[in-house]
């Protein structure tokens, strides 16, 4: 009787012995199964603040002087486009992505109204002070690339979490301190959707603005 | 001089019996074939895509087939098997499903059969040939704001979504609440899918409609559930009430914006995306290999303002 169980008791042995190096299943405590999930989905806002000081700061130099590219504008507004401004895919909108010095003339609860030219009296940009919508900064200096994301969802994420850092690391301090006469220095992209409208002035979503 | 001339006719009459031969056997050739896989053929704007597809393919030399997957994994899969068996050389396809229309795409390219999607997007990068995909997120931003300055910064609306699988469907959404959700008076009451489809739109809005009487607007994630949407309200006679606001730019949408009875909807050019697949396939099976794997294509906010530059699903020229 024993010797016929014993092939069985080394049976179950071996069994046992490899599920207990190659288990079926693992337990895991909820609580690190949820971190872990947490970890492998894509975080727009902590994308979007690290881009923001690792990537996006140390590149402001980069943009295009807006003493160079507002004449260009003015003069041949399909070769300034040519030259400076940026798109993406298939679409008659498209981005400047600029720096330059401008003189306060005028502030409401929307906009502020720059003068960049020397005696200029018209606004020829404005930095727009209200809510902000729409892909200025993600797409405006090319440093991000839709093709990195599997899920366009997140692509769209990352523009939400950069024009909340705008409103909340930049348009605070403008509000503060812009008044009539002041000089601001500013580096930000601008997005053209409609020529006759956005280029007089050109809409300004700022990325850093210092008001002297 | 006679021998010399009777011996040229003989070469001619030769040469003009055998060459309709071969014209003949050039004719009879049989053509390379494309296949057009669209997720549902139950909405207009859906055939307008795939018969732009197909006629594209045709005028480029293709002998190219619709497949109707009936908003169906299952049967979209079944499609890809029959046309990696049937010889297809290369899909325009509609994705059904942004995660579950994978396996599909990837199981056409282990074939070597290229797939260029349109309009709607699959969640990887490393499956298709290219895509080719309507901005939605950014048209719905546009028509978010346009929702604001029309319907106000209070009262009740609600939102008809498209299929939840969808990423359309999502992207759709979110840009439009990245507008709204900002203004705490607008109060979203109601929120149901109806799978992009206009008799569940109507059947939908129809609930929706008796549960909260005092709607101001709808949000809808396609012009199919819009009409679906308008239909009701025009039935309940709260039509000057309740604002609708579709997307896609269906010509029978645009039409009734420009009539003045539907607020807006968002342009987003099927015949345009179906085109271009169509001409990349062509340059595809012809040797080309570096493509843009995500062409995001603009959407235009279609309003009573500017109605008149566009119709027949893009812009006039």
């Amino acid at each position: 009787m024993m010797r016929r169980a014993i092939p069985f008791i080394v049976l179950i042995g071996l069994a046992g012995g490899i599920l207990w190096f190659f288990p079926l299943f693992s337990v895991v405590p909820l609580k690190r199964a949820q971190e872990e999930k947490a970890a492998a989905t894509f975080n727009p806002q902590k994308f979007a603040e690290t881009f923001w000081t690792d990537k996006l700061l140390p590149y402001l130099d980069k943009a295009v002087p807006a003493e160079t590219l507002l004449p260009a504008i003015q003069h041949d507004p399909a070769d300034a486009k040519k030259r400076f401004a940026r798109s993406l895919g298939m679409s008659d909108s498209y981005t400047y992505f600029l720096s330059g010095t401008g003189r306060v003339i005028a502030v409401s609860d929307d906009e502020i109204s720059l003068a960049i030219t020397a005696g200029s009296t018209n606004a020829e940009v404005s930095l727009p002070m209200g809510m902000l919508f729409g892909n200025a900064i993600r797409d405006g200096t090319g440093l991000l690339d839709v093709n990195a994301y599997p899920n366009s969802q997140d692509f769209n994420n990352i523009a939400n979490e950069l024009n909340h850092l705008v409103e909340t690391r930049v348009l605070p301090g403008l509000k503060e301190r812009a008044t009539v006469g002041a000089t601001i220095h500013f580096a930000g992209c601008a997005e053209v959707d409609d020529e006759s409208t956005d280029l007089k002035p050109l809409h300004v979503v700022p990325i850093q603005a210092e008001v002297k | 001089m006679k021998n010399y001339l009777t011996k040229l006719a003989f070469a001619l009459a030769t040469a003009l019996m055998v060459f309709p031969a071969f014209t003949t056997r050039a004719d009879d050739a049989p053509k390379t074939k494309v296949a057009v896989v669209i997720s549902t053929l139950n909405n207009p704007w859906f055939v307008v895509l795939a018969e732009t597809a197909k006629a594209r393919a045709e005028e480029l030399g293709y002998d190219a087939t619709i497949f109707d997957s009936q908003n169906d994994t299952a049967k979209e899969a079944a499609h890809f098997e029959n046309l990696i068996a049937g010889g297809y050389k290369a899909v325009l396809f509609n994705p059904t499903d942004a995660n579950g229309s994978v396996a599909n795409v990837l199981k056409a390219k282990a074939a070597g059969v290229p797939v260029f999607c349109i309009d709607r997007e699959i969640n990887a990068t490393n499956a298709a040939t290219s895509q080719m995909l309507s901005d939605s997120y950014s048209g719905c931003v546009a028509l978010g704001q346009y929702f604001v300055k029309t319907v106000g910064t209070e009262g009740e609306y609600a939102e008809l979504l498209g299929i939840v699988g969808d990423n359309n469907t999502w992207n759709r959404s979110k840009g439009f609440h990245s507008v709204v959700d900002r203004y705490p008076g607008l109060k979203m009451v109601a929120q149901q899918s109806a799978d992009f489809d206009r008799a569940k739109g109507l059947e939908v809005f129809e609930a929706i409609l008796q549960k909260n009487p005092n709607l101001k607007a709808v949000f809808c994630g396609n012009d199919a559930m819009a009409m679906g949407a308008y239909q009701a309200l025009v039935a309940a006679g709260k039509d000057k009430q309740v604002k609708v606001f579709g997307f896609d730019g269906a010509d029978d949408v645009v039409k009734l914006i420009a009539e003045g009875k539907i607020a807006a909807t968002g342009m987003q050019f099927p015949k345009l995306m179906a085109q271009k697949a169509a001409e990349y396939a062509d340059e595809y099976i012809k040797g080309k290999r570096d493509f843009q794997q995500k062409i995001p294509v603009k959407v235009d906010l279609v309003t009573p303002a500017n109605v008149g530059k566009y119709g027949d699903f893009g812009k006039k020229q």
